[in-house]
């Protein structure tokens, strides 16, 4: 496999698919050298072809792009598409990475987009932190033909949740960059309360490639339930890497044995955690992953060294500091969670109060940074109850805090 | 006015909820306070606690309690 040169301190290698041309850097001209123009599409056609290669996004719910895609076409008053490349995951390099070694396919399937919709602005949200981001998304746009298609750059805060959706409208209308109560899906009612297309960088990246090779290059890879590819950030001994994977790759292919013999949190730090072993049966499915109570999500794959309650308790504390602050029960609750948790680990404190705690925060937000903190605590609770038992002995079977 | 069908629900918009309480006043049979004051929703308004999810939806000072038809 070849190395790329990606995010700074994240191994980016060539993958068969958006990550296929890699290689040949991120211009304009390699895109067009290795795709050709980006061919006129018409949204039934398009519905169709993103029926049957069942593309999601890369949300916990995983939710069909295609029907998001209707359900903006059919709304009413002209609609809007945004490219979210905020990534406010901070395991997460998925989107920096296709940001600066594939632009162009991202951008041309926000185009795509774009015209079956008849919208006139792609909106393009990018990391306020991330200067190589910026850049790249500066340098790609800069290349691009004028177009009837405007793009508008906007910059998310750092925050873990500054890359809400409703989070994101807030921030293309002017306000602060926080999630805020939606009544309708922004799909039916987004920006100026037009129908408002948001996905994140790969899934318009999937969405280009689709529409430049067509549904037949596009099921030519993964398996015939879950045709295509995805990206996965992976953080194991080897640091972290960005690979792009086609669906029915099994996990002992992707981590070294010693990971695959530790546990692991998949789906990010609102994700769930899978025991030591657990990974060796499995595959890149989301029914797969769905049956053994496991998400993808936007595709984090973490293999903490040391201590997987230590460090569910230290990624527990990160998202109760990451609360934008404006719905009490998560203000108030994620903070008290984990606490409660710390007491757990620490073996002074009891389960029932922590379980109590999760479900005092659960659907009781603007957004859904409680519900995954909560999901997040559960799943370790869940996965690992001899740990906790030693922990509430006062013992951790891995000598109390990570290894170094 | 849809009467029948599904029961109506009752949604607080989070970031307007200052914990007042005033809901709980008016619709202790539905409304429970958690550890801070905010409002926790027992279930469905069924059509004998429609009026006084009314009252509630209307009276609360923040404007963040809203009646959704089921």
């Amino acid at each position: 496999m070849t190395a790329v040169l990606g995010p700074l301190g994240v191994r980016v290698e060539r993958g068969p698919a958006v990550l296929a041309a890699a290689d040949d850097g991120p211009s304009l001209a390699a895109h067009r050298a290795t795709h050709g123009e980006l061919p006129g599409v018409a949204l039934t056609p398009l519905l169709a072809d993103l029926e049957r290669v069942g593309l999601r996004g890369r949300g916990g719910a995983g939710f069909p792009f295609g029907r998001k895609l209707e359900t903006a076409a059919k709304g009413r008053g002209r609609p809007t598409v945004v490219v979210n490349l905020s990534e406010g995951e901070p395991a997460s390099a998925k989107d920096a990475t296709l940001a600066m070694v594939a632009p162009h396919l991202v951008l041309d399937g926000a185009l795509a987009a774009a015209r079956v919709l008849g919208a006139r602005e792609v909106h393009v949200v990018v990391p306020e932190a991330d200067l190589q981001v910026r850049a790249a998304v500066e340098q790609a746009l800069g290349e691009r033909p004028r177009d009837r298609v405007r793009h508008v750059v906007h910059r998310a805060d750092e925050s873990f949740v500054a890359g809400q959706v409703n989070a994101v409208l807030e921030l293309m209308a002017g306000r602060p960059n926080r999630p805020v109560t939606a009544w309708e899906p922004a799909a039916v009612s987004g920006h100026r309360g037009r129908p408002t297309l948001v996905s994140n960088g790969e899934t318009y990246a999937q969405l280009g490639l689709l529409v430049l090779r067509g549904v037949r290059d596009h099921l030519s890879r993964g398996t015939t339930d879950e045709p295509g590819t995805t990206l996965l950030t992976l953080h194991d001994d080897g640091g972290k890497r960005v690979v792009e994977v086609a669906f029915g790759t099994p996990w002992k292919a992707l981590l070294d044995p010693a990971s695959l013999d530790r546990p692991v949190l998949i789906g990010g730090y609102h994700g769930t955690w899978a025991e030591a072993g657990r990974l060796r049966e499995l595959t890149v499915s989301r029914s797969g992953l769905a049956e053994a109570d496991l998400t993808l999500g936007a595709g984090v794959v973490l293999v903490p060294d040391g201590c997987p309650l230590w460090f569910a308790r230290s990624v527990t504390t990160y998202l109760a500091a990451q609360s934008a602050g404006r719905c009490g029960p998560c203000r108030n609750g994620l903070p008290a969670v984990a606490e409660a948790f710390t007491r757990v680990v620490d073996g002074v404190g009891g389960l029932a109060e922590l379980e109590r705690l999760c479900g005092l925060v659960e659907r009781r937000g603007a957004c859904a940074h409680p519900d995954g903190t909560a999901r997040m605590v559960r799943s370790a609770l869940a996965r690992f109850p001899e740990e906790v038992q030693r922990h509430t002995r006062g013992g951790c079977s891995e000598g109390g805090r990570p290894r170094a | 006015m849809r009467e029948r069908g599904a029961d109506h629900q009752l949604r607080v918009d989070w970031p307007a909820c200052q914990a007042r309480g005033v809901c709980f006043e008016l619709l202790p049979e539905l409304i429970e306070l958690d550890d801070w004051g905010y409002p926790v929703v027992g279930g469905p308004v069924t059509p004998e606690l429609l009026t006084a999810a009314r009252a509630a939806v209307h009276g609360c000072p923040r404007m963040a309690l809203r009646l959704l038809p089921g």
